[in-house]
């Protein structure tokens, strides 16, 4: 069946379609119409899950991962302040090897207050154990987090799994979205598995005190765990062909005119599109530009990115994020992948607007820049008329 | 009702904890073994107990326990409980806490866990302090206590999570001491059979903390009672009972002069005669309020 709806709007039918048991929520701009749907799913009758309307995103983590170790399938979803509240959480989701699903929909962090897009808040939990995948469009919002929990529950991986989208640019604009029957999900769904639950029959217990050497194995074995889980996600992925027949999750990230570049883009998230109407712009006059759209930050698909990237003349990597001090994660994770000369764009934050223009203008500029081997390492990039940088903070005069 | 302990076997407890000498904690978790049988999980937070279960991944708590960060507890179990009922079990789920854990960090998924009435029994052990970390103090301190923070004594009063738990308008709520087995035991099994959110708060004398002599823990724990220090209360849906050794404070005549509680512990050392009339003043707020609960 084909819907126009948003991007979140298509994240709770995944969590419908995935029979999910129990949902920890708590409101935050842009995420929060995920759980308002939800809320309203549950008023109408479609959903048997239980929605607990908790009183923060520490507790909205800690009703998921109560309710995952106990045997059910479970789900939140936050963004900005609220992932970095729930920040502690998050890590001992991970430690606790809990296969569950949430989704961020990404937002700028304060200070100062500013709602929308950006994707550091999700970027600043790469180090904390899950998987980590991030949308296009509303359509692979909707793909990725039916996928999340068959990956999060899958005994080869075991971890739970985070699902991003662009707040706004993706959570709140509505497109055709192709939605698989619920037979289908069913069959794609097996019944939950988890590596152990907290019940009187089981008799298990997690997380109590661990000497270094057993710790650290632990650690070791997340770490094996999200490097082996890219065979599974490619598995997966196939299989979820079936679902939907135009979908391509044969490989964890996406090629676009690669082969035969010279040069290539790196991109993420929702600009991909734009960005893509550039490169086929630069096409048409000449320039031997491709692709590269990061789908996985966790698993790092360091063979994939060899592959395609390895061999060209330059790579200019464009973060919506920023690791500050050392300019975007993206162009960082990208640099220590690859031998190619590796140039790092910061733009977009705090919901800047950047145009398929941008990229045109970005992206043939420092071709030129690779051509005379005189790139700077990390741009930070402003649209239109703002190319100056006031250095210092800001403030208003009293 | 009379209960002779020996026969009550139960699992929580397995021999080899990690726990100090004299500890109040391993006294009241073979309480709440006693009490509430084996169809038990367990969510413990950060505190001592995260330590008396010895080294993973074995544990010496006889129950399934799942260990979270400190400010979880509440959280965790409420998707606990409805995960086990959505598979149809019926099954205690019991959130176990310190005093740190319960009226500092935790206070506020346990505020909010209780406010939506959720299905579990929240036991905080209150002593008084950080203990896990070497005593510093908490929101629990009572006023002129010696912490590894307040070295001159504290200066405010414990917060009354009593009362702040009565505010919530939940099914159940109970305070206990380790020293009268048989009242904690019985309350625990009213809160079993009672659905909703269940709190009930355990005195649980440190030697380490209070620095008393680890022999001493039970009997500093019937003082703290018979001194009205610690009331022994319970509130049934609005019902209000004050257990029976308790009910001397009732009339401040009656009550056991507070000296014999405090002079036993060396963290009221710097207790001066107007710290010690706080303190004394503190005792006579709780039982005002608790005679007008019972009007
Ligand atoms: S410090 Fe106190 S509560 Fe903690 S284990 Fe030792 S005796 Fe028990």
């Amino acid at each position: 069946m084909r819907k126009i709806i948003s991007g979140n709007e298509a994240v709770a039918l995944a969590v419908k379609l995935a029979r999910v048991g129990v949902v920890g929520i708590y409101p935050i701009t842009p995420q929060t119409t995920i759980i308002e749907e939800l809320a309203e799913m549950k008023l109408r009758g479609e959903v048997s899950a239980d929605v607990v309307r908790v009183e923060s995103e520490h507790s909205a983590m800690g009703v998921t991962l109560g309710a995952a170790v106990s045997g059910v399938r479970a789900f939140t979803a936050t963004s900005s302040q609220g992932l970095l509240y729930m920040h502690e959480m998050v890590w001992w989701a991970a430690g606790s090897r809990a296969p569950l699903v949430m989704v961020v929909a990404t937002r700028a962090v304060g200070a100062p207050w500013n709602i929308w897009n950006e994707n550091t808040d999700f970027m600043s939990e790469r180090d904390s154990g899950w998987i980590m995948a991030f949308a296009s469009s509303p359509q692979e919002a909707l793909d990725l987090t039916i996928q999340a929990f068959r990956v999060s529950e899958d005994p080869r991986v075991f971890l739970p799994m985070m699902v991003g989208m662009d707040g706004f640019v993706l959570s709140h604009t509505k497109t055709n979205v192709y939605i698989p029957s619920q037979e289908d999900v069913d069959e794609f769904l097996p019944p939950r598995r988890q590596p152990y639950v907290i019940d009187p029959e089981t008799q298990e217990s997690m997380g109590n005190i661990f000497q270094p050497f057993d710790y650290m194995k632990l650690r070791h074995s997340i770490h094996e765990s999200i490097e082996s889980s890219q065979d599974v996600i490619r598995e997966i992925g196939r299989e979820y062909e079936k679902l939907n027949p135009l979908s391509d999750y044969k490989t964890l990230n996406v090629e676009y005119k690669l082969e035969d570049a010279d040069y290539a883009v790196v991109t993420m998230g929702a600009w991909s599109l734009d960005a893509m109407e550039a490169v086929d712009r630069l096409r048409q006059e000449g320039v031997n530009v491709g692709l590269y759209r990061v789908r996985y930050i966790r698993p790092w698909a360091t063979d994939e990115i060899m592959r395609a990237l390895g061999d060209k003349k330059g790579v200019i990597v464009f973060d919506r994020a920023t690791s500050l001090g050392r300019g975007g994660p993206l162009y960082l994770e990208m640099k220590a992948t690859i031998d190619s000369p590796v140039k790092g764009v910061v733009t977009g934050l705090g919901g800047v607007s950047i145009g398929k223009k941008d990229f045109y203008h970005v992206i043939s500029k420092s071709i030129e820049e690779f051509r005379f081997k005189s790139f700077r390492e990390v741009e930070w990039y402003y649209p239109g008329e703002v190319k100056e940088v006031e250095l210092g903070t800001p403030r208003s005069s009293i | 009702m009379s209960l002779a302990l020996r026969d009550l076997r139960s699992k929580s407890l397995l021999p080899g904890t990690s726990a100090c000498p004299g500890c109040p904690e391993n006294m009241a978790m073979r309480m709440v073994g006693m009490a509430l049988g084996n169809d038990v999980v367990m969510v413990v937070v950060a505190g001592c107990s995260s330590v008396i279960q010895g080294i993973g991944p074995k544990n010496a708590y006889g129950y399934p326990v799942l260990n979270i960060a400190f400010a979880a507890g509440s959280a965790a179990a409420s998707g606990m409980w409805r995960a086990l009922r959505q598979r149809n079990k019926d099954t205690t789920v019991v959130v176990w806490a310190g005093d740190g854990g319960t009226a500092d960090i935790g206070f506020a998924s346990l505020s909010g866990a209780a406010e939506r009435n959720e299905n579990f029994i929240y036991l905080c052990v209150d002593n008084e302090a950080y203990m896990n970390s070497g005593g510093q103090r908490s929101g629990s301190t009572p006023h002129g206590a010696v912490t590894s923070t307040t070295p001159e004594g504290k200066k405010e009063n414990k917060k009354e999570l009593l009362f702040l738990m009565l505010d919530h308008h939940i099914p159940y709520v109970a305070t206990a001491s380790v020293g009268y087995p048989h009242d904690l035991i019985d309350k625990l099994r009213r809160a079993k059979n009672i659905e909703g959110f269940r709190y009930i708060q355990v005195l649980t004398p440190d030697p380490y903390g209070w620095l008393f002599d680890p022999s001493r823990t039970a009997e500093v724990a019937k003082l703290a009672v018979q001194t009205c220090y610690w009331p022994l209360i319970e509130v049934s849906h609005d019902k209000v009972t004050v257990s029976n050794e308790s009910l001397h404070c009732l009339k401040k005549e009656t009550r056991r002069p507070l000296r014999d509680f405090t002079s036993l512990q060396g963290r009221y050392k710097r207790l001066s005669e107007q710290d010690f009339q706080e303190l004394e003043k503190y005792v006579d707020y709780l039982w005002d309020r608790i005679s007008k609960l019972m009007d």
